[in-house]
């Protein structure tokens, strides 16, 4: 059959159809005037050719209805459109099923439109699929914005990735630096304590040496402080009771006395970094003092307490020790640090004493 | 006890070895690397060795120590970042951290004393020093 005839067989089913219509048919007005581009096609010719079209067909492809009659619904296919729509939609027809499919699709003038496509079969009373009616969808803006939002995402997310790895390699240096730091000045401070106990053991006088040893003592409670701090993933924190225990047990560990009795009460208190030190400090001279005042020369009792206490934090030394006479030099210094840390804490220190009981309580407000 | 001490910083070696002499005992030898330090072990043989993770060759100290404890020599290491450790410890009996003090470090040598010499059931290890997990075991049981 050539070309002539199969426009002619395609006109005639076309008319046929229109015919089974009577002209006042809703639906084939309908058909005829909806805003939706449709065709009719015949499965009973040869290569299933377009039987109908509506003006919103033509509107959408720019094809107009004599060139499309007659014709297979492929003339709508182009390079870019995809084989895999193309054999799906073959495989429905041959199937006679229905099929809803996107598609990409050429117009007359070569440009491309996203096809919403439905395709289904007409059956006679028979069963015999006797149409396939399509109709089309033009869904090209939407596409364009799904690829315009794709594409955003995109880069979005490579840049989201960009700056993830600029991040972690900043924080491989930030961390590296804090390490490399904290190593120095841990390193620094037993320097220091180094230097001081160097000298104190070369010095022939007792009171240069007591005196260096006064300041090892202090230098050595920061060095703990350091040595506490930064242990964890806690950065910047320190357990006031952890650092109590280790400087109570070491300090009178190292009296190697028998007749010493060291209780404790020590619950965790977390607090800032800032306030480390002087705490550090406070703890050292309180039990310090208790070591100086007695404990290191005829042993006796101590306990240590830290802990909340209606909101506040407390820090506790009781003592019972036989007194001796301390260097009062020493005394007014131990007391001048005390005074200096309480200061700098805003934080009250009562003290009893009751025969040779001791007792200091030092209060101070912590936020949670 | 013949004490071997690996630490680069000359300064803090020497005051090592003054607490540790101090203590009553004897150094065999100071190495700053890791060679010089292997040299020792083989040429001295001591009974304890205090080694310092970060050494003039790098993070050697680590190495050094399996040396000890192939030839089964008890050491501790001391260093200013115990996460360095590998978990087995290399076979260390435990560690003191940097920056220890007085107090602290001879607290720790008189709990290494009594443990070398096998009285390790006498009392609890100090704060200054960590022990390696076998210990802590051996110790327990």
């Amino acid at each position: 059959m050539d070309q002539e005839n199969d426009f002619r067989d395609a006109q005639d089913a076309g008319d046929r159809l229109i015919a089974a219509h009577a002209s006042e048919d809703p639906f084939a007005a309908a058909f005829k005037a909806t805003r939706m581009p449709m065709i009719i096609t015949d499965p009973r010719q040869y290569d299933n050719p377009i039987i109908f079209s509506n003006d919103a067909f033509t509107k959408l492809t720019g094809y107009s209805r004599d060139e499309l009659i007659g014709r297979n619904c492929r003339l709508l296919q182009g390079a870019e459109t995809d084989p895999e729509a193309i054999a799906k939609l073959r495989t429905a027809i041959s199937e006679e099923r229905d099929l809803s499919i996107d598609i990409l699709n050429y117009k007359r003038d070569g440009s491309t439109f996203w096809n919403a496509l439905f395709v289904s079969p007409v059956r006679d009373e028979t069963g015999e699929v006797i149409y396939f009616f399509a109709s089309q969808l033009d869904f090209t803006n939407i596409k364009s914005k799904e690829a315009e939002l794709a594409a955003a995402r995109h880069m979005a997310e490579q840049e989201v990735a960009r700056r993830t790895v600029d991040l972690t390699a900043a924080l491989t240096t930030k961390t590296a630096l804090v390490h490399e730091v904290d190593h120095r000045v841990k390193n620094n401070l037993l320097t220091i304590a180094s230097i001081v106990k160097l000298q104190a053991r070369m010095t022939e006088s007792d009171v240069v040496e007591r005196t260096l040893m006064s300041v090892l003592n202090r230098v050595e409670a920061l060095s703990t402080v350091q040595r506490k701090l930064l242990n964890d993933e806690d950065v910047g924190h320190f357990d006031v009771a952890d650092f109590a225990n280790d400087l109570a047990t070491d300090v009178i560990g190292a009296l190697k006395r028998t007749d010493i009795v060291l209780t404790t009460d020590l619950r965790e208190v977390v607090v800032p970094a800032t306030k480390a030190s002087p705490l550090a400090l406070i703890i050292n001279e309180l039990v310090g003092d208790a070591v100086r005042r007695g404990l290191r020369d005829g042993g006796g009792e101590i306990h240590l307490e830290v802990r909340r206490l209606n909101g506040h934090f407390l820090i506790r030394v009781v003592d019972t020790v036989t007194p001796v006479d301390v260097d009062r030099e020493e005394a007014a210094f131990s007391q001048k640090m005390l005074e200096a840390c309480l200061q700098q804490l805003r934080a009250k220190l009562e003290r009893r004493v009751e025969g040779r009981l001791t007792e200091v309580s030092v209060t101070l407000l912590v936020k949670d | 006890m013949k004490i071997l001490i690996v630490e680069d910083e000359v300064l803090l070696a020497m005051e090592l070895e003054s607490e540790i002499e101090a203590a009553g005992h004897d150094i065999v030898g100071l190495a700053a690397d890791s060679r010089e330090a292997k040299d020792l072990i083989d040429s001295v043989r001591p009974d304890f060795a205090f080694v310092d993770i970060q050494l003039i060759d790098g993070p050697t100290g680590i190495e050094v120590g399996r040396h000890l404890s192939a030839k089964s020599i008890p050491y501790v290491f001391v260093s200013g970042n115990l996460k360095r450790i590998p978990e087995d410890f290399a076979g260390a009996v435990g560690a003191i951290e940097k920056p220890y003090t007085m107090n602290g470090l001879q607290n720790a040598l008189s709990f290494i004393e009594s443990f070398v010499a096998g009285k390790s059931d006498e009392k609890t290890p100090p704060p200054s020093l960590v022990m390696s997990p076998e210990v802590l075991a051996k110790i327990a049981a």
